[in-house]
């Protein structure tokens, strides 16, 4: 086994590299959860409230984001999609513009990263929103008719009394998709976007690191994951079993 | 919201943020659910402050009754007038007003699981009402001792018991004042001990202005407290009478029969 030599990959060149990668990957993933999430709302909203063609519009999402790769999917907005838009908007976003400088020197406002961030999100929100209809499923239809009954309309109705408990039934497996988009984010290097595993695999091209290069690459995806999982659980909505051990541990009477 | 300007219905120009009449009128209601009947054409007015216990065995329509006036259930047929307008064609926006103007309490409490006592009053009066928090919190404590809960309002629904979760309940129902209240069997799916806590607030309530309309199987709240007992058996109202004339002389033989089985459990036969 060849001595392992760190020095070529935490130095100089190829460590600019793995910190531009990173923080790339961290403001990728952000920005593909941002929008994950506002789609899945909408597509919540629109599975509520749109009747059978907002329900079928969800099914027909869900059904075609879910079942065709990532890869493929991400391959078509940069290569297809993007080609469609029209001819002023992509000169807009291909020309300078400080604002799209984020912290680390990433640039947001790029070909790459609106469809890195675009297509995950698009992918992901799929996944999200059939896990939280399965957490709204949950609540009981009587709170349904309660809120129906007190003359809330049907958006103040997901957003007061299903959403929070729906989202805290389906924390968990919500966490996982914000987790997996944050991995899958590696398939936007097959669009040239320059996040960490593009960086790593071009630090193997320059200097031929390949094992401490991919070490490096898979120790950072792994301490983000679980720094990613921690804040995630922590920052979510408490589940109500949780809770009530609270309250019963200090109202409870010896019987 | 561009609808309201455009239509020219009475239905949806009805303004039901307050009802000069708490009263309604059921006519020709008919509710079929597929090919199964289960309301014939039902007839009943009620007026502004009555309290109306809707009696039957289960399963005849009594609770579909109720629902129907809050739209929980939508009519097949017939209409029913609410402070005299019709209600079966109403706007989304219409027929919100109008549920938040008729309090509706559920067999099953129906609390929301994740909200306090107290915030399970505020939710609709900020969100639906449109008041400031610190209002409502001032409301939501006032309804919290009128039902006995002021000490209870920090607790969620799993800690408290059926019958006092039944009675935060009540006290959500009358958080915006409503002028009609209905009670779906308010007490059927508490223990023994605790419906007497109940009926309590209830009876409380009457007879303080507001129109209650309460499907029950409490006979002494409907003998004591209602004005008039319906008695409804097969999807139809068989009998409408004060209290004391029904449960001393019911003049349906079906009722009769009723009252024995209810009344006197253990001689079913002894007519």
């Amino acid at each position: 086994m060849p001595a392992l030599d760190w020095q070529g990959v935490l130095t100089g060149q190829p460590l600019q590299w793995i910190l531009s990668g990173f923080l790339t990957t961290l403001w990728v993933t952000l920005a593909g959860a941002l929008v994950a999430s506002l789609l899945t709302l909408a597509c919540l909203g629109l599975r509520l409230t749109g009747g059978r063609l907002g329900t079928a519009v969800v099914a027909a999402w869900v059904s075609l984001f879910r079942n065709t790769p990532l890869l493929v999917q991400l391959l078509f907005w940069y290569f297809a999609a993007w080609n469609g838009l029209p001819q002023a908007f992509r000169a807009v976003v291909m020309a300078d513009h400080p604002w799209s400088v984020l912290p680390g020197n990433v640039w947001w406002f790029t070909p790459e990263f609106l469809c890195s961030a675009w297509g995950l999100g698009v992918f992901t929100s799929a996944f999200l929103t059939e896990e939280v209809t399965a957490g709204l499923r949950a609540v009981s239809s009587g709170q349904r008719e309660a809120a129906l009954a007190q003359g809330f309309s049907s958006w103040r109705l997901l957003r007061h009394i299903l959403l929070p408990q729906g989202l805290a039934n389906a924390w968990q497996p919500v966490v996982g998709q914000y987790l997996n988009l944050m991995k899958l984010s590696s398939l936007a290097s097959g669009i040239g976007f320059a996040e960490l595993t593009y960086q790593v695999r071009q630090i193997e091209s320059y200097n031929a690191h390949a094992l401490e290069a991919f070490s490096v690459g898979t120790a950072l995806y792994l301490l983000t994951g679980i720094a990613l999982g921690l804040l995630l659980t922590k920052l979510g909505p408490t589940p109500a079993r949780r809770r009530k051990t609270n309250t019963e541990l200090r109202s409870e009477e010896p019987c | 919201m561009f609808s309201g300007l455009f239509s020219s219905s009475a239905a949806d120009a009805a303004d039901f943020a307050h009802l000069a009449q708490a009263s309604v009128t059921f006519c020709d209601v008919v509710k079929r659910y597929g090919d199964r009947p289960v309301l014939k054409g039902i007839n009943l007015s009620v007026t502004p402050g009555e309290v109306v216990a809707i009696l039957g065995p289960s399963g005849s329509g009594k609770s579909t009754l109720i629902r129907l006036i809050n739209q929980l259930e939508t009519l097949t047929s017939g209409e029913i007038l609410i402070d005299g307008k019709p209600t079966r064609q109403l706007s989304r926006r219409a027929l919100r007003q109008l549920r938040s103007r008729v309090g509706f309490v559920f067999q099953q409490f129906n609390l929301y699981s994740h909200l306090t006592a107290r915030q399970n009053i505020t939710l609709a009066l900020e969100q639906v009402h449109g008041w400031p928090s610190a209002q409502a919190h001032t409301r939501a404590d006032a309804l919290l001792s009128q039902v006995g809960m002021a000490d209870k309002a920090e607790q969620y629904p799993d800690t408290l018991s059926g019958g006092q979760q039944q009675r935060v309940a009540i006290a959500r129902a009358l958080a915006s004042s409503p002028q009609i209240i209905l009670f779906d069997e308010p007490t059927s799916a508490l223990d023994p001990e605790m419906i007497g806590e109940v009926l309590l607030v209830m009876k409380a309530l009457a007879h303080s202005g507001i129109t209650m309309i309460v499907v029950t199987h409490e006979m002494q709240f409907a003998r004591e407290i209602a004005d008039r007992v319906v008695f409804i058996d097969g999807g139809q109202i068989l009998e409408v009478a004060p209290p004391e004339q029904f449960f001393q002389h019911p003049s349906h033989p079906r009722a009769r029969r009723f009252l024995q089985k209810v009344l006197n459990p253990l001689h079913q036969d002894a007519v």
